[in-house]
């Protein structure tokens, strides 16, 4: 486990499959390995009225901590994180008269998974309720923790087969954390922030990249 | 290689099979504090774990519920944490605890719905934003055996007095006696070990009577 960076990839005029190939291609020639695929996956949980105050809780999985389940509350003022393992979704079902899923805004990303040397590259293409809507590029630079000790590296390297549409500065999520020490639940922070995106943008064209 | 399944459809696949251990056999009973030593004893000569001796806990467990003001159908989701005092980087443990099925009354142990799982210590942040309401907390301390699938735990239980975080000092027992719990947690539907229990809790007879508790009861007595 290192640090992950994410980034999306502007579609333009192209398919999904098309730019993953694309990439797919870019990234091979520089000597990566294809390593199986992965996924990543959103639900979202909003309260019922008769709890007060609106609340959100996002319930995310990769494939990546098979046995972990990540969640994300939202209460308006601040994000609260949780790992927990894979009963978590069972309890999710128990809360059901108390959090409600919104059905249309089922997020994911996958796609295939590829390793390089010390790099670990996903190139995921974005559904939202079964609606392509764009390409995440993942970036795990697997010796290092601390963001700030291998931004610059991943930056670079990114750039090698992204081009000048590779990143120039850190994902916003990770800007006051570059100290800290990285872990799986900062991807997941970084996948919510991309997939909130996508779920708010009418469709894969007209997508403004975060940064 | 095949595409990847989501964790949901693996959940699913593993609800279908039957092999989610979400339900609890439980047989409760109490021993006075002078007859524990008796009791521990008895415990280390049945149990598996023989050499090691019992394992201790020092555990605070803090009860929440999840309610929802409803003028005609009041709700409440009981949920559980517990984290050990002892050992300060085992994850915190989370646990929901549905309410003992009334089913057979010749079944020999309560059967209650459970699920467990292990989480970051962000719980308690988590379950307060949530909308959940602290109940009660306290502390537990004592030993655990185990005997095949069945735990037996023989615990004291003290009161916070609102010094949370001290471990250790400021507590105060809230009786002369142990809790003393035999518990199994299985997929449901395997009646059989609810059989087991009840033979192994007849060879505890007389330092300990385990009974089916029936919380109801209980409530209209307070």
């Amino acid at each position: 486990m290192g640090v992950t960076i994410l980034t999306q990839f502007p579609v333009e005029n192209k398919t999904g499959p098309q730019i993953i190939e694309l990439l797919s291609k870019r990234i091979s020639a520089l000597g990566a390995v294809p390593q199986g695929q992965f996924l990543v996956d959103c639900e979202t949980y909003s309260s019922v009225p008769a709890l007060g105050h609106q609340r959100t809780v996002h319930v995310l999985h990769n494939s990546e901590q098979p046995a972990t389940v990540f969640a994300l509350l939202e209460t308006g003022t601040k994000t609260i994180p949780l790992a927990t393992d894979g009963l978590f979704d069972l309890l999710m079902m128990k809360m059901s008269s108390f959090y409600q899923s919104k059905k249309q805004t089922k997020a994911e990303s996958k796609g295939p998974r590829f390793e390089i040397g010390d790099f670990c590259v996903k190139l995921g293409s974005v559904t939202v309720s079964s609606n392509f809507k764009g390409v995440l590029v993942e970036v795990e630079y697997k010796p290092c923790v601390v963001p700030a000790m291998c931004w610059d590296l991943i930056m670079e390297f990114m750039q090698g087969f992204l081009g000048s549409l590779g990143p120039t500065t850190p994902p916003s999520f990770l800007q006051n954390r570059m100290q800290d020490i990285y872990s799986p639940i900062d991807t997941i922070q970084q996948y919510l922030e991309h997939f909130t995106l996508f779920r708010k943008s009418p469709g894969p064209a007209l997508i403004m990249r975060p940064q | 290689m095949a595409a990847l399944g989501t964790a949901i459809d693996s959940l699913t696949a593993a609800m279908k099979c039957n092999i989610i251990p979400n339900q609890e056999y439980l047989l409760q009973g109490s021993v006075l504090d002078q007859y524990v030593e008796v009791l521990l004893h008895r415990l280390r000569g049945l149990c598996d774990n023989v050499d090691s001796g019992p394992e201790t806990f020092n555990d605070h467990e803090l009860c929440y519920s999840l309610r929802a003001n409803n003028v005609n159908t009041p709700m409440a989701l009981p949920l559980r944490v517990r984290r050990a005092l002892d050992v300060s980087d085992a994850p915190f443990q989370l646990r929901y605890v549905g309410q003992q099925e009334l089913g057979d009354k010749n079944r020999p142990t309560v059967v209650r719905s459970c699920i467990d799982m292990a989480c970051s210590s962000t719980i308690i942040e988590f379950l307060s934003e949530l909308g959940c309401r602290l109940d009660f907390e306290y502390i537990a301390r004592g030993y655990m055996f185990r005997k095949g699938r069945m735990k037996v735990t023989v615990s004291k239980i003290f009161k916070m007095n609102g010094i949370a975080n001290k471990p250790g000092e400021g507590v105060e027992a809230i009786s002369q006696s142990y809790l003393v719990e035999l518990s199994v947690q299985a997929p449901s539907g395997q009646d059989a070990i609810a059989e087991d229990m009840r033979v192994f809790a007849e060879q505890l007879r007389p330092l300990v009577q385990l009974e089916k508790i029936d919380y109801k009861r209980l409530g209209n007595m307070m």
